[in-house]
């Protein structure tokens, strides 16, 4: 399904994209992500397709707010009912309830239940609306860390099961990595769309790259061909930049390329480096180590030696650079 | 000798963590004594052996229940709505309408009273029109019923106003985005949420309007209700002719603010 909104007020925004299987916007706080949702569900002035000009409650959108907004003085079947007429109703509301594993806490009310089951309550009560398409918003927000990629996955199991198109607008980049389709987002410009894997693969820029979570993204400066210089010029990185170009660049490196060397054997572009933190994650660590003013993370393997007295090595084909947009 | 010197502190601190919790409690029971006196006088002093009403009482206390459920009924109507508005828009200019509000607040009853009957009286602008249509705005029943309604307006839609402000908007959206119209939205999720604070507002608005007396003495001297019955009583009989109008006075207002404040507490708001 295509969106095409145009928002000016409080903020100006435009938003061109298609939405397929379960789509993931991310952009920072502040980009006006839940502004473009709450104007596809009618609830703020906007212009666009599809629903332009129909009132909140003849679109077929099913919204879930952030926090979910489940109704306090109604149980989970009654929140559920609230969209259903007829004397089926709470047959019909107990049938979406068990579609999303929630059946067994019908007659609880949403301060009783955790963040992940709130948001299935609120999933199998904006289905019972019969949405065309369904609107997330910032939904692992309210999750518990432990518990949020079991709720991720079977939140996302549950939207394909049911065949709606979803657009879910986030600023975690853990959710855009298990989306169908990415929609990137700075300053209020979409600047990267396609299949997680080749955005997170090819990001468009310093920016996207940011978004995207990726570690060790700086800005620096390029100055003739084969010369990065970051924190002004107290560091200079030989890179591989072909032609001659000069100019403010977002540059960054996969964590996982740096070498970490001995500081005393006194390699050539070896940069002098302290450890801040050590992050276990499964079989590898990343360290956080300190390079004059910037900070770079380091994945290697948990049982690697840490050399006393450390230095890094970017390897100059490992470097990735954007120019930055002069604004 | 450390030992010692420590002791002395620690007992301070358990005297300051025992009587913490006690100072409001022996200041609550001393506002309630306050509280309490005048009707535990109004007990003593009532002559339970002679108790009887004087003549009129009765109709004066139809009088009041009548009216002053109708002026309600006209409050909650006309009240609701704007509460509802006033809570719900941000306007330029909002604090025209609260002082608005506040002047219908402060306005002493006897003042509201020669006001109304300047403006709804035989010779006022508008009563003078409202007479040729057949509406007599002195000393009449809908007399009676624009006194109380004008005095506990205001109160009610402040306390109104309040209690939808208090409701989430995104609930009313949500109800929106789940197919309800605005009024059905308004119907099941406003009014629900908003509830405890309606049902206050409702008691106020009823006790204010049931015991009205400045702007009703002017504007309706008759039909007589309690209020203005209690002063006939004191001026005619005497005090022992107020006593057992003001004990009836007192049965028939309690039920409607305490129902309404036990029912609206008892259905659960997990």
């Amino acid at each position: 399904m295509r969106i095409d909104y145009r928002i000016d007020r409080p903020v100006s925004l435009h938003a061109a994209f298609e939405v397929e299987g379960f789509t993931v916007l991310l952009g920072a706080s502040g980009e006006g992500k839940s502004l473009l949702l709450q104007a596809i569900a009618g609830l703020t002035p906007a212009l666009g397709e599809p629903f332009g000009g129909m009132p909140p409650q003849h679109r077929a959108v099913g919204y879930l707010p952030q926090g979910y907004a489940l109704f306090p003085h109604l149980n989970a079947w009654q929140n559920v009912a609230f969209a259903l007429h007829g004397p089926q109703r709470r047959t019909q509301a107990m049938q979406l309830l068990e579609r999303v594993h929630m059946a067994e806490f019908a007659d609880r009310y949403p301060a009783t239940l955790s963040g992940g089951q709130q948001q299935r309550v609120a999933l199998a009560r904006a289905l019972a609306r019969r949405p065309q398409l369904l609107l997330l918003d910032e939904p692992t927000s309210a999750l518990d860390p432990v518990t949020r990629d079991d709720v991720v996955a079977e939140l996302i199991g549950e939207v394909h099961e049911f065949g709606i198109p979803t657009l879910a607008v986030s600023h975690d980049p853990h959710l855009a990595a298990v989306a169908d389709r990415l929609v990137l987002m700075h300053e209020r410009r979409i600047i990267q769309i396609g299949a997680p894997g080749a955005v997170y693969a090819t990001p468009v820029n310093g920016a996207a790259a940011r978004l995207l979570g990726h570690r060790n993204v700086h800005r620096g400066r390029i100055e003739g061909a084969r010369r990065l210089v970051w924190q002004g010029s107290a560091i200079v990185l030989p890179i591989d930049a072909g032609d001659e170009v000069s100019g403010d660049v977002d540059w960054s490196i996969d964590p996982a390329a740096i070498r970490l060397v001995n500081a005393r054997d006194a390699l050539p572009d070896a940069i002098p480096a302290s450890m801040e933190v050590r992050q276990v994650i499964g079989h590898s660590v990343q360290l956080g180590v300190r390079c004059g003013q910037g900070r770079l993370w380091v994945s290697m393997p948990a049982d690697q030696a840490i050399p006393e007295s450390m230095a890094v090595q970017l390897p100059v084909e490992a470097i990735r650079w954007w120019k930055r947009e002069s604004a | 000798m450390l030992g010692l010197s420590s002791q002395p502190t620690m007992a301070v601190d358990m005297n300051l963590v025992a009587l913490k919790p006690r100072l409001p409690a022996v200041i609550s029971v001393l506002t309630l004594l306050l509280v309490c006196a005048p009707f535990i006088g109004l007990a003593v002093a009532t002559s339970w052996h002679n108790f009887g009403f004087a003549n009129g009482d009765g109709s004066a206390i139809a009088v009041s229940l009548c009216y002053s459920t109708l002026a309600l009924i006209l409050i909650i109507a006309l009240g609701t709505p704007l509460a509802w508005w006033l809570a719900r828009h941000r306007i330029r200019g909002a604090w025209l309408i609260d002082a608005l509000l506040l002047l219908a607040l402060l306005t002493p009853p006897l003042a509201l009273g020669l006001l109304l009957a300047s403006l709804y009286g035989p010779y006022g602008p508008a009563g003078g029109l409202l007479e040729r249509a057949g509406l007599v705005l002195t000393n009449s029943g809908p007399a009676f019923v624009m006194a109380q309604f004008y005095s506990a307006l205001p109160y009610y839609v402040i306390a109104a106003r309040a209690a939808f402000e208090g409701v989430p908007r995104e609930l009313e959206q949500i109800a929106l985005t789940l197919g309800h119209s605005p009024w059905r939205s308004f119907v099941h999720v406003s009014l629900p949420l908003a509830r405890l604070g309606l049902a206050a507002a409702i008691a106020l608005a009823w006790v204010r309007a049931l015991g009205e007396f400045g702007a009703v003495l002017i504007v309706a001297y008759y039909p007589q209700g309690i209020p203005v019955k209690l002063w006939v009583n004191l001026e005619n009989i005497g005090l022992s002719a107020v006593y057992p109008l003001l004990w009836v006075f007192f049965l028939v207002a309690m039920p409607l603010p305490l129902i309404l404040g036990l029912a609206a507490r008892r259905r659960h708001l997990i």
